[in-house]
């Protein structure tokens, strides 16, 4: 995709976020905040895994991470917007601390390291008294910037859609970036990318961070939404939410992270809402969750290993291939000697761009 | 014994055997000669069924044993237990009588069959492809690494089974010195198609398959 | 002493657990060279499921049977699901089993709830050397150490074992020798649900389980399987022991909330140092 078709779709995406947060009635607020923090996560752990391999299954611990940074800081009389700084920045530096020893693992060693890292993190942060323990952190302050405080949901829905934009257009502007193709040469092969020089363990570390502070951030922005932080809400189910959704949009691509996190988010939540219907068992909710989120990881690994965004690039290919035909017979029952080649050379281009995964 | 009509056989868009047809009859020593990337591998693959087919036919009448280029064995198990699971397909588990067949693998039964030279383990591979009681028994560069006079003490023993028990041999090589004087006829594979046969005597007068495949008599003499 | 005895016991029943669950994972990652992160969920549905048996008057040892019988069937599902369809690669695989484990959760909270349920194992308690030791620890270790003789045996000295051995080693000359290697990873799964569940059955009377247990009886099993390289059985006997007494120790003596992560960054530290070993290796052979 050309530069600017790309920053029209994110520009696209942008106003309709926007309008989403302006338009949605209160009730409906609370579920795009979470969907939209969730998704800023969910970018971080798509890159992880579709370009660096590194299944992550412990990243829940970095978001917690930025909202108890974020949360601390401003429970102890930091300026909020201080502390919304600090979040992304704690979690990056906790993951480059971390990543350096565990980076050098691979493959399962790597997955166990992941999900090892969030245990400790949990049981610290519910052993220290710092963080409040079992209880949590309570009160934290309503998020003000430059003077003007953030106390409805729709501000916060603004904010958290913003968060999102911006992680969006990191994510994007790094991946088409040099070192970006560095990091999508990484993806197909760690042996060739390192023979023609990449420094393999600084990207790696580099993701890992970026990822780790994309998370940062939506977790500080949590934390002021909620007002209140406890080692419950960061389960480790957590962690496996973003995978799911990461895996459903499609790995490695922004706009697959989002898609799927909108996709598997409005899916979990409207069943759990037609599961709360009376007569059903209090924890009815739950079981279906638990049983979509499954049912969609497993479906999306077997049968759209490219995810919804492969699937939808594949439909499109096709479709711009069929209209490239006729437009190529067109054009020659016009002017047969004529050149048919720039519509359907076009056409190839652009289906062979979206055909590739990485 | 074997019949292979017109066969074909593609890993996604390449092309590895294209129209091949070739027969064996029982009791014969046929080879099939060619360089890395012919396809000779793809075609025992698809003759003991490894790999599926595009296009055309095979008809096997009896057992093929394959042994696999590489020798493949199961490096942390012993020889003895490589030689037993050759015969997962039959009843007859004990290799008492491939003991007696290649008395060097006697010695050698309960080591690690990783531990072997490259000359042993062949013997091994082969013998685990006898202990399936093949008709056709069919390996895929024998002589690979190995010293010439390894090979000849191979050959030698391929060469009674298969006057004293009529085992057919199908010998897939590179080199063609080797499957020569060992078979009756040969195939000649390059780039998936068969360019050319005959009998052994005529392959070797032939001055295509002398540049080729035998390389010039005084390269031979080292 | 009294105490020290006392964590010493638990520690080792507890490593006993790790074992079993251990030795799961490395038999189902030797046939398929998958990772399954469902392993935990098999304890858990084997204790769940005795516990309900045991509850409708089944009596002991058919409830139990019973119950690891539903862990290996369980095992067996797993296994079609994640390596059963052609081309499923190896991460793939690993990431369905994470799938299938959540699944598990469902399943578990539908039939039994959310509350935490044990079961009376083997009642009362013995006196050794001052201590109460229940007896239910002393049933645990010969059990284990059983199941291990039988897997050692299993493995080393029956045809099947050998040639489930050999698919491990080489698929490819396991297929040309006609073992078939999709039965033989089903096999494998069955193998490992059914080890999980005795984990299950064996523990669940010392600790309540939950549906959320499995996370925790992974990660431990995951890392003494781990300290074993994934290759033997019986080598994970010796991590599940080493991790099941260090976190005894650390919860007796210090903070029982610290235990996991105690063993945890034990763990983490041994494949950090083997790891750097390896870089340095590879260093000193490019220089």
């Amino acid at each position: 995709m050309s530069f600017d078709s790309r920053s029209a779709t994110i520009a696209a995406f942008a106003g309709a976020a926007f309008a989403a947060a302006a338009l949605l009635d209160e009730s409906a607020l609370s579920a795009y905040v979470l969907l939209t923090l969730t998704a800023s996560v969910t970018v971080g752990v798509s890159l992880l895994m579709g370009h660096a391999g590194q299944v992550s299954l412990g990243h829940g611990a970095f978001y917690a991470c930025g909202a108890y940074a974020a949360g601390l800081l401003a429970t102890h009389g930091s300026p909020t917007w201080l502390g919304l700084l600090a979040a992304p920045l704690a979690s990056a530096a906790v993951a480059t601390i971390v990543g350096v020893p565990l980076l050098l693992l691979r493959g399962h060693h790597l997955a166990f390291a992941t999900l090892a890292f969030q245990l400790i993190f949990s049981s610290l942060i519910s052993e220290l008294s710092i963080t409040g323990g079992d209880v949590g952190l309570q009160g934290i302050p309503r998020l003000s910037v430059a003077g003007i405080a953030l106390t409805s949901v729709r501000s916060y829905a603004y904010l958290s859609c913003t968060t999102l934009l911006l992680i969006v257009v990191i994510a994007q502007n790094i991946l088409s970036s040099r070192p970006g193709r560095a990091l999508r040469a990484l993806s197909s092969s760690e042996v060739a990318a390192a023979s023609s020089g990449v420094a393999v363990g600084h990207y790696k570390l580099a993701m890992f961070a970026l990822s780790a502070g994309f998370a940062g951030l939506a977790g500080g922005v949590y934390a002021y939404y909620m007002g209140y932080l406890s080692p419950g809400s960061f389960p480790v189910m957590l962690s496996n939410e973003y995978i799911v959704m990461a895996a459903v949009g499609g790995l490695g691509k922004v706009s697959g992270a989002v898609a799927g996190s909108a996709v598997v988010f409005l899916l979990v939540h409207g069943l759990s809402r037609i599961a709360t219907l009376s007569g059903m068992p209090s924890t009815a909710p739950i079981i279906l969750s638990y049983a979509v989120y499954a049912v969609l990881l497993v479906s999306a690994v077997l049968f759209l290993p490219s995810g919804l965004l492969g699937l939808a690039t594949t439909i499109a290919a096709r479709v711009r291939g069929r209209a490239a035909s006729t437009v190529r017979k067109a054009q020659e029952t016009a002017a047969p000697a004529g050149d048919g080649r720039d519509g359907t050379a076009t056409a190839e281009r652009v289906a062979s761009k979206h055909g590739s995964v990485s | 014994m074997i019949r292979v009509e017109d066969l074909s056989v593609r890993y996604g868009a390449a092309t590895a055997l294209d129209g091949v047809s070739l027969s064996v009859a029982p009791g014969e020593k046929v080879a099939l000669i060619g360089a890395n990337g012919a396809g000779k591998s793809t075609l025992l693959n698809a003759l003991s069924g490894m790999v599926p087919t595009a296009a055309g036919t095979i008809r096997l009448d009896g057992r093929l044993a394959h042994v696999p280029e590489g020798r493949q064995l199961f490096a942390d198990l012993t020889v003895d237990d490589n030689l037993r699971l050759g015969a997962f397909r039959v009843r007859e588990r004990n290799p008492a009588w491939i003991y007696e067949f290649l008395p060097e693998l006697g010695r050698l039964r309960g080591q690690k069959a990783g531990s072997l030279s490259g000359g042993q383990q062949q013997m091994v591979a082969i013998g685990r492809g006898l202990m399936a009681q093949p008709d056709i028994l069919a390996i895929d560069e024998m002589s690979l690494g190995l010293a010439p006079i390894i090979v000849q003490q191979l050959a030698e023993r391929l060469s009674e089974l298969n006057a004293q028990r009529g085992l057919t041999l199908l010998l897939v090589e590179q080199s063609a010195r080797v499957a020569l004087s060992l078979c009756d006829r040969a195939y000649v594979l390059e780039t998936g198609r068969i360019v050319t046969q005959g009998s052994a005597a005529q392959l070797t007068d032939s001055p295509f398959v002398v540049a080729a495949y035998l390389g010039s008599p005084v390269q031979g003499a080292l | 002493m009294s105490a020290f005895l006392s964590y010493l016991i638990h520690g080792i029943s507890l490593g006993c657990g790790f074992a079993l669950i251990a030795s799961g994972i490395i038999i189902i990652y030797r046939v398929t060279r998958v990772v399954n992160l469902a392993q935990g969920m098999f304890a858990v549905v084997a204790g769940f499921s005795a516990a309900s048996l045991l509850d409708a008057g089944v009596p002991h040892v058919l409830a139990e049977s019973l119950a690891i019988g539903t862990s290996l069937a369980v095992g067996v599902f797993t296994g079609y699901v994640a390596v059963g369809r052609r081309g499923t690669s190896s991460q793939a695989s690993l990431i369905v089993t994470l799938g299938i484990g959540i699944f598990g959760y469902a399943v578990e909270l539908l039939t039994w709830g959310d509350q935490p349920r044990s079961f009376a194992g083997l009642a009362g308690s013995f006196e050794l050397l001052g201590v109460d030791v229940p007896k239910q620890d002393l049933l645990v270790t010969p059990l284990t150490l059983l199941v291990f003789v039988a897997l050692e045996l299993f493995f080393e000295r029956t045809y099947p074992g050998k040639a489930m051995t050999a698919c491990a080693s080489n698929p490819y000359a396991a297929a040309l020798q006609g073992i078939g290697v999709r039965r033989m990873s089903f096999c494998g799964f069955g193998l490992g649900g059914a080890l999980g569940g005795v984990a299950g059955v064996l523990l669940t009377p010392l600790h309540p389980v939950s549906y959320d247990s499995d996370v925790s009886l992974f990660v431990n099993g995951f890392a003494a399987a781990i300290l074993a390289g994934l290759k033997r059985p019986v080598l994970a006997l010796a991590g599940g022991l080493l991790l099941g007494v260090a976190e005894s120790m650390v919860a007796g003596y210090s903070k029982a909330s610290y235990q996991s992560s105690l063993a945890l960054l034990l763990t983490l530290a041994i494949l950090i140092v083997q790891a750097t070993r390896r870089e340095t290796l590879h260093a000193l052979e490019e220089s």
